[in-house]
């Protein structure tokens, strides 16, 4: 062990993990039919992301 | 903790994000471990760089963010000229709320040293004060989105696309014009005796800028930040039945419901952002527990605040140094010209604060 864990490293930690699961199990089911080419550039499809600086 | 175990988890959650949810996703993963291990190892710290130029005359930081932009200009541009559908910019409205929340930005960034890949790198590394300031900057972002309708109404104008007006080329080029204008003005104020560059961040400025552009071309869009942050805490308010974002301009956007209702792990920034992270961890398991000496109630106190700040602001800048630096310039965005001298005027201000509380 090069690195103790400290208690707010595991409460973080625990903390993330948790909130993703909850996410994860309240947000509508990921439909993987509907999934979005690998590569964006040349797919001919327009980006659909949100990002900082977008307004509205 | 070793990195072995850890490694073999985030190889796990590559392949889950790759079966469940896209492959796409579980590349942009990779490519966001690949974000905070650069910026973890090369200790890589946007903040950090203009202060050691503000307080130590030491311009080693800011050149190394200079050639970062420069190459990510290099590729982005032609990218974005090549592909106009299928790539966006980072195009942010020049207005009173980019001047307000860039030089806030820029203070508070100091204050709580980190800017929006800054606290997640050093979160990741477990950094105490970084840990705690995360979820107060997610608040803080989300809390500047759903009032951004009010600061836009202050002033402001259409977003300007250095690539759309003057194409791919004369894009670059003022770009690297303007670089070089501000390489020459760090080493003016650095004066005669400082060295240009740093070999370890000059070197995590090509890694930084080859992920970003691969951010561009995977995703669609360019690398951003604190828009995930936004995100988590918009969904926790908005299953705690305190915000309804449909009475709100931003949330009601097409693109944000969407967001919210579905699963995180969906939002090219918070994978971006979950990489970093893990990324960062990945590197501290490495090293040997760093002492630092503990904060005093004020110094946590004082430093909560700016994280909160620091949120609120990185929204009404439409972007944090990576959002609105990094991928405004990178992608020929006017915004992220303006973002610049306002942020660093702030943290003139900011390294102050930050002496005057001694962290």
């Amino acid at each position: 062990m090069k690195k103790n864990l400290s208690s707010l490293t595991l409460v973080f930690w625990v903390a993330l993990i948790a909130f993703f699961a909850w996410d994860w199990a309240v947000s509508k089911p990921v439909n993987i039919r509907l999934e979005p080419p690998l590569i964006a550039a040349g797919s001919g499809q327009a980006p659909t992301g949100g990002h900082c600086a977008s307004t509205f | 903790m070793t990195r072995l175990p850890l490694a073999a988890v985030f190889a796990a959650f590559f392949l889950a994000l790759a079966w469940f949810v896209s492959l796409r996703q579980a590349v942009l993963f990779l490519v966001g471990i690949g974000m905070g291990g650069v910026l973890a190892g090369a200790r890589f710290g946007f903040t950090t760089g203009w202060r050691r130029l503000i307080e130590q005359r030491d311009p080693s930081g800011v050149m190394a963010q200079l050639v970062l932009l420069a190459i990510a200009a290099a590729v982005c541009m032609p990218l974005l000229a090549e592909y106009p559908t299928d790539l966006s910019a980072a195009l942010g409205p020049p207005s009173f709320s980019l001047l307000i929340g860039a030089f806030v930005f820029g203070a508070t960034m100091q204050i709580a040293d980190g800017c929006g890949s800054g606290t997640l790198y050093k979160a990741g590394m477990g950094v105490p004060l970084n840990m705690a300031i995360l979820p107060v900057f997610a608040i803080g972002s989300f809390m500047g989105s759903a009032h951004l309708e009010q600061w836009l109404k202050l002033g402001a104008v259409a977003p300007v696309s250095l690539v759309q007006e003057f194409g791919a080329g004369e894009a670059f080029g003022l770009t690297l014009l303007g670089l070089v204008v501000f390489g020459l003005a760090a080493r003016l104020w650095a004066g005669k005796g400082a060295s240009w560059f740093n070999r370890r961040l000059l070197i995590g400025a090509i890694l930084l800028a080859a992920l970003a552009m691969l951010n561009l071309l995977v995703a669609g869009q360019p690398w951003g930040v604190v828009y995930g942050f936004g995100l988590w805490a918009a969904k926790l308010a908005t299953a705690a039945g305190v915000f309804d974002p449909t009475a709100n301009a931003f949330w009601s956007q097409s693109v944000n419901l969407n967001n919210l209702s579905q699963s995180v792990f969906l939002d090219v920034t918070s994978i971006t952002n979950i990489g970093i992270l893990a990324g960062a961890l990945l590197v501290a398991a490495g090293q040997a527990a760093a002492q630092r000496k503990p904060l005093t109630s004020q110094q946590w106190l004082v430093g909560i605040i700016a994280g909160f700040l620091l949120g609120y602001s990185s929204r009404l800048a439409f972007g944090c140094n990576i959002g609105a630096m990094v991928s405004g310039i990178s992608t020929g965005s006017l915004h992220g010209w303006i973002w610049v001298p306002l942020a660093f005027c702030g943290s003139l201000i900011g390294v102050r604060i930050r002496r005057h509380y001694a962290f």
